[in-house]
């Protein structure tokens, strides 16, 4: 991603143009802005993020453990 | 090829899933490939009950369509065809190769995810359109990618 396709996606997700996939995704509830931390990845990260959003409970857990 | 939720989340959309699905080629030698991969990885259905005799092979493959199944590897998903897109061929025109962890694979692409989820069109599908239509039209403008 280069800084200027950045700033533009920047742009696009916080003002969507009226009317725009962008907008009426918006108003149906999506975060927007989690296009971006996921386009800043590649494909490889990307599969790995699917998988680390389960990390935050080993590390609760072991966070558990060591306060034992 | 990377199908459904998990082919969302490579294409970059923010959408999680637990299970990873695939459109496989019904060749009889893709067949033999797929039982013979998976085979190391005890495949077995999904929901079943654990005593129903199940073996993941060729002949099975041949007789079925599309499989749900819990492995060693963790849910997968093997699907024949592919909704408002079709079989393996169809599926494949509309997909696009990404490198995952340094292998090329086949990911079904925005386009081919909206019209497959358009078509499907049960409520789980319908609700995740709008995020993928946004996200085509953000790459569009920005060519991102």
């Amino acid at each position: 991603m280069t800084r200027d396709q950045e700033k533009a996606a920047l742009d696009l997700v916080t003002n969507p143009p009226p009317g725009s996939e962008l907008a009426k995704a918006k108003e149906f509830g999506v975060d927007l802005t989690l296009f971006i931390s996921s386009l800043r990845r590649t494909p490889t990260e990307r599969a790995r993020s699917l998988s680390e959003g389960a990390r935050i409970f080993q590390i609760a857990k072991q966070t558990q453990l060591d306060e034992k | 090829m990377v199908i459904g939720g998990a082919a969302m989340g490579l294409q970059g959309s923010a959408h999680l899933t637990r299970d990873i699905d695939f459109c496989y080629a019904r060749t009889a030698k893709n067949m033999e490939r797929l039982a013979k991969a998976l085979e190391p990885f005890h495949p077995v259905l999904r929901g079943a009950p654990p005593d129903l005799p199940f073996r993941f092979d060729v002949k099975t493959i041949g007789n079925g369509l599309n499989f749900t199944l819990s492995t060693d590897l963790g849910d997968l998903g093997f699907l024949g065809e592919v909704s408002g897109l079709g079989s393996f061929q169809e599926v494949l025109a509309a997909s696009d190769v990404r490198n995952v962890g340094g292998v090329d694979c086949r990911v079904l692409s925005l386009e081919g995810l909206i019209k497959s989820k358009t078509a499907a069109g049960r409520p789980r599908d319908l609700y995740v359109l709008p995020e993928l239509r946004a996200l085509s039209e953000l790459k569009r403008k920005t060519g991102l990618d």
